[in-house]
């Protein structure tokens, strides 16, 4: 079993010993996955304190589910279905302000790109924050699970067999999902190029 | 090679990693060479697009909200589990070991049970006198043996 475990992910083998009652490995889990966690969320719901409650809640069943894990799969495949279905409840659930509703009138959480000489100019941080918003309403006009796909895809770096599991589809339909989904990215952010 | 795009299977050129015809493809095929800067364009656009920092107090308020659901008992035990842990094993072996030492010389038939009551069995008269017979002779052969000893020797 042991064995078989650590073929499958080290991840894996953390969550075992969190199993057993062993609190610090649930503590590596967490430093390890934080931020793609809490990132991915913030992409999918686009607002910034909703994603890391989220993000809290998936942490949360995580620990939760510590008794009964067993690593049928890869932990951040599990991971990120977890994530993936709170973000998907959450905006179906128009539980949570979108960003549309949100975003227009809060600018503060946009990292500013520092440009050479490490100051931007007024215009170049209009100009940067004028293509993240497009960027932004074009992933936020995506239906939720080519949104989703794209995301794993693009900024966690997942292959389509794992993207598949994520969304419980086959890789077939991922590729599908994906390529629609930057055909319509591409037409909306022609402009841009 | 067939053209992808012909053939409906664009998503091929999503593929990061890419086969050496199809590559070769691409540089031939004004539609693939056309979708894939397209693509190339895309990516750029997308990587602007940072998150931003995770909240220094994410961890602390997660380890909050995992204690509240911790309950209380198991909050006291806690430190003392690896104390248990070590030694729980002989302690249970070594009770394990009495319990079925017990159980064993307690099992039906391991001894063999106890006479209901001492049982005296009158004697026969002849036989009672033949061993007064005995004891006489035996008698009287003890008392020639001292006097014998008691005698000095030549």
């Amino acid at each position: 079993m042991a064995g078989a475990v650590a073929a499958l992910d080290y991840d894996a083998e953390l969550m075992l010993r969190v199993k057993d009652g062993d609190g610090a490995s649930f503590g590596v889990l967490l430093e390890k996955h934080r931020s793609s966690v809490v990132h991915f969320l913030y992409r999918m719901v686009q607002n910034p304190a909703v994603a890391e409650e989220l993000a809290q809640e998936v942490f949360l069943r995580v620990y939760r589910s510590r008794a009964t894990y067993e690593p049928t799969a890869k932990f951040t495949t599990w991971l990120f279905r977890i994530a993936t279905h709170l973000a998907l409840n959450a905006l179906r659930d128009n539980k949570y302000e979108r960003l549309q509703d949100r975003l227009d009138d809060d600018s503060s959480d946009i990292p500013v790109r520092q440009v050479s000489d490490g100051r931007p100019s007024v215009e170049q941080r209009m100009v940067y924050a004028a293509k993240l918003d497009e960027v932004r309403r074009a992933i936020a006009a995506l239906p939720e699970k080519q949104r989703a796909a794209v995301l794993m895809h693009k900024y966690e770096e997942m292959e389509y067999s794992q993207i598949a599991k994520v969304l419980n589809c086959s890789e077939s339909a991922v590729k599908s999902l994906l390529f629609r989904a930057y055909e319509a990215l591409r037409a909306r952010l022609a402009h841009m190029a | 090679m067939r053209c992808p795009i012909e053939n409906g299977e664009g998503e091929v050129l999503l593929d990061s990693v890419r086969s050496a015809s199809l590559e070769d493809h691409i540089r031939g095929c004004a539609a693939c060479g056309e979708f894939v800067a397209a693509q190339m364009a895309t990516d750029g656009s997308l990587e602007l697009w940072d998150a931003p920092p995770v909240s220094i107090d994410f961890d602390r308020r997660l380890y909050s909200r995992i204690a509240k659901e911790v309950p209380w008992w198991e909050s006291l035990v806690r430190p003392f589990r690896p104390v248990f842990a070590r030694r729980l094993v002989p302690i249970t072996a070594a009770a394990g070991l009495l319990i079925a030492a017990g159980l064993w010389l307690d099992r039906p038939g391991s001894m063999p049970p106890p006479p209901a009551s001492a049982e005296v069995q009158p004697l026969p008269p002849d036989q009672a006198e033949h061993a007064l017979q005995d004891m006489e002779t035996i008698q009287e052969f003890s008392r020639l043996i001292h006097a014998d000893a008691a005698e000095p020797r030549l």
